[in-house]
Order: C-alpha cells, then sequence, then structure tokens
C-alpha cells in the first residue's frame, strides 16, 4: 500500500431514516499514522456514519474504501471499533469474553490466550481473568473493553465517543494507546464533541453538522483557512494607521491588545515590515484561533 | 458466510449454557421429579387398597352372600384383564353380610353410627327388587370416590346378572362363554414383511415425538427468546457485528442454544432409561403374547432423530423472530405462544392422517414446513413415506428454517439500533426489506 494511501476514505456517503437525512454525502479521508476526529454536536450524523463504515448499516449511496480499496467483508477484522453504546456478555469471564472477541476476528485460540495475558497484565486486571464480568467494577470493565478493541492488533481504531464516562486513569490509558497506535503508523478515527480533546490529540478533523461535513482536513490548514492569519499585537504609535497597511484586513484593539486578522495571502512578516515604520513593536505573534471558535463559526456558516 | 463464525457463536453459547447452575438445575429435577411421580403414587396405593370395609344388607339374602364369599371377583375375565390390576390397586372389598332387621330405620342408623365411628368405610343396601332392576344404595363419608363405586357397581351387577340367568334357568358360565366378543389382529404390510402389530402402538412414537417437542419448546423456546433479547440488551452487539454477519450471529446463537437444550434432552433419556429399564424388561417379559411391539427399523430411528433436531429448530426461530423484534421480554411474551399455535395445529389433523396416512390432506400438510417435523414422524409411523416426499419435506423444513433465520437477522439487526420503541408490524417488515 502507498504510504500515502488514506487508510479510511468516504465518498459522498449518504443515509436517511424515513424523511431525516442522518448523513447527507459525507466524504473524508485518513491518512495513515494519524490520529482523526470525527467532530460535531450530539446527533450531528458522526455515529451513523461510524456505522455505516462498520457495516452495520449500509449506506443509500456513496462508497466506503478502506486500506485502499472498495470495502470487503474481511477488511473489517482490521479494524478495532468501539461503540458508544459499550457492553461486555456480562455472565462470561474476561478471559472467555476476550477469547470470544478475539475469535470472531478470525483468531486462534493459541495465538489469543498469551496476547490475553499480556494486555490483562498491561492494564492491571492480570488477577482478573477468570472473574465474571459482572463482577469487575465499571472502571475495570472498561478496560476490558479497551483491551477487546485492540486485541487483534487491528489496523485502523474508530473509537466513538472514547472518553465519555471514563475515569481519568482510564483516559490516560487510551490516550497512551491512541499515540501508540499513530507511532506504529495506524491510524485512529476519533468521534467526540469534546472539542478540547480533538483539539490536543487530532492532527486531522472532519466537522460534523446536521448530517454534512462541513469542514475536513489538516488542523492547521483549517485554522489557518477558517480564521485567516490572526495576529496579537502589542505596541505603541499610531495604531488608527493599521487598517491601512497592506495585507490587514482587520484590527480591533482591546485593553491595548491588538488583534489583527490578516487576508489570507499575506505574509506575517511582511506586515509587520510595514508595522515598525510607525510603531514600536513589543510583542507580535501569530495567536491560533481555538478549535471551538472554528466549529461555532462553520456552524453558523452552515446554518 | 462463514461457518467458523456461527461456530464461534454457538460455542460460546453453548458453553455459557451448560457452564451454568441452572442448566444442571433443571437437568437433574426432573429426572429426580418423574422417579418422584412413578414411585409415590404406588407406594401411597398399596398402602390403602386394603382398607374398603363394606356392610352388606341384602333383602334377597343371595347377593350378599356370594360376595361375601368372593369379594374381588373370581378368575379375571378375558375383557377385564387389563383392567383389574388397576382394580385391585383401587378398592379390595373386605365384605361383612348383614341379615335386614326387623326395625330398618334403626339398623341403617347403626350402620350410620359405625360409618361415623370410622369402624366401616361404608355400607350398602341391596332391597328385594335387586333382580328386576332397582338401585343399590350405597352410603360413605364421602361418595366421590368413584373408582371404588365403580368397581363395586361391576362387581354387584355382574353377581346380579349371574343370579338372574340362574333363576331363567341357564348356566351363567356357560352364557358367558358363548357371549365373548371377539379381538381385531392387526397386520401391518410393509416392505420389509408383513408383521402382526399392535394399532396404536405405532402412532406411539409420534406421540412421544409430539410431547417432547411441545415439552422442549415449552422449556427452552423462552430460553432462545431470551437469549436474542439480551444479546440486544448487552450492547455488545454492536463490535459483534462489526465482525460478523448478523445471519452468522443468529445462526450461531441458535445453534449453540438448541445443542445446550438437545444435550440436557439426552441426559434426561439417558437418565430415564437407566431407571425405567429394569421395570420395562420385566414389563417386556410378561407381555401376552397377543400384544406386539410396533417394529421400529433404523431407518425409522433416524427419521425420528432428523425430525426431532429440525422441530426443534422450527419452532425456537420462531420464538427467536419474537425476540429479535422485540425490546424486552415482556413486550415479547405477549407474543409467545403464537410459536405454540403451530405445534397445536399438526395436533388437531393428527387423527385425520393416523386414519388415512397417504392421503392428499396428509401428504400437503405433511410438507408445510412448520408441520413437518411432526406430521412427517407420524407418516414414518404408520407407512414410510415414498423417499421423495422425505427429502422434499426436509429439503423444504432446512430451508425454511434457514429463511426464518434470515428475517431475524434481519429485523434484529435493525432493531437494535432503534432502541427502546415497540415497533409495529409494518415496521418490522420495512425491516425485512431494508438492507
Amino acid at each position: 500500500m502507498n504510504p500515502m494511501t488514506p487508510t479510511l476514505e468516504l465518498r459522498e456517503v449518504r443515509k436517511r431514516y424515513g424523511d431525516f437525512a442522518a448523513v447527507d454525502g459525507v466524504s473524508l479521508a485518513v491518512p495513515p499514522g494519524t490520529i482523526y476526529g470525527l467532530l460535531g454536536p450530539n446527533g450531528a450524523g458522526k455515529t451513523s456514519t461510524i456505522r455505516m463504515i462498520m457495516n452495520i448499516t449500509a449506506p443509500d449511496s456513496g462508497e466506503v474504501h478502506l486500506f485502499g480499496h472498495p470495502r470487503r467483508p474481511e477488511d473489517l477484522r482490521r479494524i478495532g471499533y468501539l461503540p458508544e453504546e459499550r457492553g461486555l456478555y456480562r455472565k462470561m469471564t474476561v478471559i472467555d469474553q476476550l477469547l470470544f472477541l478475539g475469535e470472531i476476528r478470525g483468531l486462534k485460540r493459541r495465538e489469543l490466550l498469551p496476547r490475553i495475558e499480556r494486555w490483562l497484565e498491561r492494564v492491571g486486571l492480570a488477577e482478573w481473568g477468570k472473574k465474571k464480568v459482572e463482577e469487575l467494577s465499571k472502571g475495570m470493565q472498561q478496560k476490558v473493553q479497551l483491551v477487546g478493541t485492540v486485541l487483534h492488533e487491528p489496523d485502523l481504531l474508530i473509537l466513538d465517543e472514547p472518553f465519555s464516562g471514563l475515569d481519568p486513569l482510564n483516559q490516560e490509558l487510551f490516550k497512551e494507546l491512541l499515540v501508540d497506535y499513530k507511532q506504529q503508523g495506524k491510524s485512529v478515527v476519533l468521534s467526540t464533541h469534546g472539542m478540547e480533546l480533538a483539539e490536543r490529540m487530532c492532527e486531522h478533523i472532519c466537522l460534523i453538522f446536521k448530517g454534512r461535513a462541513v469542514l475536513a482536513g489538516e488542523l492547521r490548514q483549517i485554522k489557518r483557512e477558517v480564521a485567516g492569519n490572526t495576529y496579537r499585537l502589542v505596541a505603541d504609535g499610531d495604531l488608527d494607521r493599521l487598517p491601512q497597511v497592506p495585507g490587514v484586513e482587520q484590527a480591533s484593539v482591546q485593553n491595548g491588545v491588538v488583534k489583527l486578522m490578516l487576508r489570507p495571502e499575506a505574509e506575517g512578516p511582511e506586515v509587520l515590515r510595514e508595522m515598525v515604520q510607525f510603531l514600536r513593536v513589543h510583542e507580535f505573534r501569530s495567536e491560533e484561533p481555538e478549535l471551538e471558535q472554528i466549529f461555532l463559526k462553520a456552524v453558523r456558516d452552515a446554518a | 458466510m462463514r461457518l467458523e463464525n456461527i461456530g464461534v457463536v454457538a460455542k460460546r453459547e453453548y458453553l455459557l449454557r451448560v457452564k451454568s447452575k441452572g442448566f444442571w438445575i433443571g437437568t437433574l429435577v426432573l429426572p429426580l421429579f418423574i422417579v418422584a411421580l412413578s414411585v409415590l403414587p404406588t407406594l401411597f396405593l398399596t398402602k390403602s387398597r386394603t382398607d374398603h370395609q363394606v356392610v352388606v344388607v341384602d333383602e334377597t339374602g343371595r347377593i350378599g352372600q356370594e360376595f361375601a364369599a368372593n369379594p374381588n371377583g373370581a378368575q379375571p375375565q378375558k375383557e377385564g384383564e387389563e383392567g383389574k390390576d388397576q382394580r385391585e390397586r383401587v378398592a379390595r372389598f373386605e365384605v361383612e353380610v348383614e341379615a335386614p332387621a326387623a326395625d330398618r330405620e334403626a339398623q341403617r342408623a347403626a350402620l350410620d353410627r359405625r360409618v361415623l365411628a370410622e369402624e366401616i368405610d361404608s355400607w350398602v343396601w341391596i332391597g328385594e327388587g335387586v333382580l328386576r332392576g332397582d338401585p343399590v344404595e350405597y352410603h360413605a363419608r364421602s361418595v366421590s370416590n368413584f373408582m371404588t363405586q365403580e368397581v363395586l357397581e361391576d362387581r354387584l351387577s355382574e353377581l346380579v346378572r349371574r343370579t338372574r340367568l340362574t333363576e331363567a334357568g341357564y348356566d351363567p358360565d356357560r352364557v358367558g362363554e358363548l357371549s365373548g366378543s371377539i379381538d381385531l389382529k392387526t397386520v401391518r404390510i410393509s416392505e420389509e414383511g408383513s408383521r402382526a402389530e399392535g394399532g396404536l402402538g405405532s402412532v406411539a412414537f409420534a406421540y412421544i415425538l409430539f410431547f417432547l417437542l411441545y415439552t422442549m419448546m415449552m422449556l427452552w423456546g423462552q430460553q432462545v427468546m431470551n437469549g436474542v433479547l439480551e444479546e440486544k440488551g448487552s450492547r455488545i452487539v454492536e463490535v459483534v457485528l462489526s465482525s460478523i454477519q448478523p445471519f452468522e450471529l443468529m445462526m450461531g446463537k441458535l445453534t449453540g442454544i438448541c445443542l445446550a437444550g438437545l444435550t440436557q434432552f439426552v441426559i434426561w433419556l439417558g437418565t430415564m432409561m437407566l431407571v425405567t429399564a429394569p421395570g420395562m424388561l420385566a414389563a417386556m417379559a410378561t407381555l401376552p403374547e397377543e400384544l406386539v411391539l410396533p417394529t421400529v427399523t433404523l431407518g425409522m430411528v433416524l427419521n425420528y432423530i432428523l425430525l426431532f433436531v429440525l422441530g426443534f429448530f422450527v419452532y425456537a426461530t420462531m420464538y427467536a423472530a419474537i425476540g429479535s423484534a422485540f425490546n424486552n421480554l415482556q413486550e415479547a411474551q405477549q407474543v409467545a405462544s403464537v410459536a405454540v399455535f403451530f405445534l397445536v395445529v399438526p395436533f388437531m389433523i393428527m387423527f385425520q392422517i393416523i386414519n388415512d396416512p397417504n392421503s392428499t390432506l396428509a401428504v400437503v400438510t405433511s410438507l408445510i414446513p412448520p408441520f413437518t417435523p411432526m406430521l412427517m414422524t407420524l407418516r414414518v409411523s404408520l407407512d414410510m413415506p415414498p423417499l421423495w416426499q422425505l427429502l422434499l419435506g426436509y429439503v423444504l423444513t432446512i430451508a425454511f428454517i434457514w429463511g426464518m433465520v434470515w428475517v431475524c437477522a434481519r429485523i434484529y439487526r435493525v432493531g437494535i439500533l432503534m432502541y427502546g420503541k415497540k415497533p409495529t408490524l409494518q415496521e418490522i417488515w420495512r425491516w425485512v426489506r431494508y438492507a
């Protein structure tokens, strides 16, 4: 597989439930070795999109490509999927449960057993393998779910709101794992409505709103494109001349701090060279808009 | 479709059940119950049977004497043969005869007192007109012991009949000989040769299968339904369905649960055979020559086993369908009896088929899949149907099971994603067609 071939690609995927368009032509591409954020408010169509990727529901139209080709049934075994609605078979022991989850992905018992042992060790559940799931605490069950998701060493992880309901320790465990995956050159799709989290973890995002992908791409690029070049300026002098400087789209002064928004084609250093001719500049640095703001702006634009 | 996926799911379902305590409690309690059921009544009956003390006041002066001399009948009559043992268990009389006193009212009152004091169980008044058909009076604390009364009635009738015959100048024994009825000896003709057989004996297997299937469905239908419902409730199903197809999941589930059911069944059959074997062997040894057991060929046995397993699957799929369409047990249970309906229908047309196992009705209905397991068993017992009909029956039934599982899987796949809402029939139909 070409190293640049997207691990997962959606092309104009649509899904209607009666009159309601749950997913309305979403296209996106998840590059290998990235953590990809599928963002959007509740009910935007994130879970519906994921279910179509996982072949739990069929799209009305559009294509799902995995690992560089149209999805084949066996591709799904290379995915580790953690749905939003999580559960385990309560009456089964931890080991039996994990064996089952491994076996339905085509693995054999003898290769699974040592893996299960290693994983239980890693998440600190080595003593609990023979216990029934219902005897475990909620936090322990979350760990078992996590192990069940990665046990078959998938090439792509799809996690739907993975951090909701997790205790802080397990959150760390999950994050560690995601970073691990990225470093191995594998991809992670992370669906969440938590912008802060996505901002910290994802390099690529897709913003979904009302079933449409209103924004998709590299996060840095998006920030640039959406908000333009935003700078923070602290300076003495004739601040009123700022709007006349070429390349400046907008300048607003608040408490002695200027927020500069440059035109998309403008370059920060050139604008600075112009400004130092009439201002004594103490501070000039680019300031990234927050994902939250981008999200809200995108939603407003789309609405 | 991958068979190994079905296998993985089936293994999980099977082990989960067989490893549970409930399974073993259920499996062991029933045989114990049956042993108790077969031993206890015999114990009680043997204990109670010598108890019936009766005082007979006889105005004719003949019948009472004869009754006292031989209270429980002479040599068993031919027609009463099977019943005699049973009757003796119900009542063995000890008879005491009293001559009618001058003051009849006082005598009656005295007898009543003896009954109330529990010295005797009952007293009987045989009036003078008994030979002309007047009734005999029976006085006891309880008059609901109809089995005892029937034995008494039969015994007295016989004595009265004999007395009447003697009075009319006939020899009662000779009359009995001359008026004996005949038996029909049935011979079944089949390819393997003719053999004398009991008419009803060959239907017995079909009956047994019906009741076995019925019991199994009563016990395991619910399990199948629960199993499907539980899967929905566990929420793990989304992970499972992302790796295997709904059909594989449903088929595996059904196979696993059915195998657990069959395991229980085999254990039951085994224990019952062990428990009843000594009695059965003893009974076989004492069977009269005329009673011939039906011949069971290897082919029939194979058909029985296959039909039983298929029958189990057919009805299990119905419970699975119900389980897959609803969200919780309460909702599902309201419709669960529908599956039983499919067991009752073949039972209703059973007798017409027994009468003519090769009629159009029999052939057609035995090829309708939900009815095939039961009706084909009946036909196999009575007269082996042509091979093509058997094969067609099997193919159709397997296709039916396949189709049902397919439909279940579809309903299920959509059903799990629509939490909380009770579906309408229309919606279920949409789910089936939905890809």
